[in-house]
């Protein structure tokens, strides 16, 4: 069994440094890796970057992180990036990362994930530039996002995003926003790579369980939804092969 | 005065747009006289930053602040997926 500890959205600044860190440096006792499922600052600058570098450097578990579109916001998501790597986090975007947890192996691809909407209620690759430039971001994450997860060699595959695979997850936000906050092509790479599951953010006030399409769970760990430092899942690496028999 | 929807999205866009705020997890519903802050936030700093933004943008109502701090306290307990 493979304990995964979550958390996305903790928007970070200075005014809040150090707030979650008692509650981290605990970490160990509840989980074997912590996944950041993005917007881990408020506006993405670089002091910003530092608060949550200190916050989360030198846990006694692997910390595995994707961007989200805050940390965007001021156009340095490569510095950001960088300066979280430099201080030990495992900052994902179109890679992956295995760790070995009590002999079994839990693998992790990250992208930031987009918008799009869901099946039938989603916009098209089609019109001005800038429409195509929005569908066609997404489509490049969610192609990126199948490749890797096909490419993880593990017992338990996961996939961190930032914006959401299923509309699921997004109950309680305005439905007229969902094409805002995610895409089912997310969900269509995980569906068809194997994936045991999916954790998101991004949707303050979605919900914390959903599914996609083909059965694998869904979690949205925005932080206002799951109401402590982080929230931990117990996965069993059989579920996957359990299922596919 | 602003009609109410049009007070509501320049509302919503001053909490979202505003460097001092930067939320997009708190929500303004504007009704008469008043406007509910509801939502969450990372720290008790951010709850008067977001009070002052609205009253600068909507200075004749009245602010209602249901806005709570989250929680960064362990987690109890654990799902088991299988
Ligand atoms: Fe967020
Ligand atoms: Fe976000």
């Amino acid at each position: 069994m493979i304990r995964i500890a979550a958390v996305g959205d903790v928007h970070l600044g200075a005014d809040a440094r150090g707030r979650m860190r008692p509650a981290l440096e605990n970490v160990g006792e509840h989980a074997d890796v912590l996944l950041l499922a993005g917007d881990l600052t408020r506006h993405g600058t670089l002091d910003e970057a530092q608060v949550v570098a200190e916050e989360f450097a030198d846990l006694p578990v692997p910390v595995v992180a994707v961007l989200g579109n805050h940390d965007h916001h001021d156009d340095k998501p490569v510095e950001v990036a960088r300066l979280l790597s430099d201080s030990g986090l495992h900052v994902l975007e179109g890679d992956a990362v295995v760790f070995e947890v009590g002999g079994e192996r839990i693998g992790v691809a990250g992208v930031k994930g987009f918008g799009g909407g869901f099946a039938g209620k989603c916009g098209s690759n089609f019109g001005e530039r800038e429409m195509k430039a929005f569908v066609g971001h997404t489509i490049e994450i969610a192609e990126t996002l199948r490749a890797v997860l096909a490419s993880i060699e593990a017992d338990v595959r996961v996939a961190l995003t930032h914006y959401s695979p299923v509309p699921d997850t997004l109950r309680g936000e305005p439905p007229e926003i969902y094409p805002f906050l995610g895409s089912y092509l997310l969900g269509e790479a995980i569906d068809a790579t194997g994936t045991d599951l999916a954790i998101h953010g991004h949707a303050h006030f979605g919900t914390e369980q959903g599914m996609t399409p083909g059965g694998v769970r869904v979690r949205n760990v925005a932080q206002p939804i799951i109401r402590s430092a982080y929230t931990v899942y117990h996965v069993e690496p059989m579920v996957r092969a359990a299922v596919a028999g | 005065m602003t009609s109410e929807p049009y007070l509501s999205a320049h509302l919503h866009r001053a909490i979202a747009e505003d460097p001092r705020t930067a939320e997009a997890g708190v929500r303004a519903t504007v009704r008469g006289d008043h406007v509910l802050l509801s939502g969450d936030v990372a720290c008790e700093q951010r709850r008067a930053d977001l009070e002052a933004v609205v009253h600068e943008v909507a200075p004749d109502l009245h602010v209602v602040d249901d806005v709570r701090v989250v929680s960064v306290a362990e987690p109890e307990g654990s799902e088991e997926l299988r």
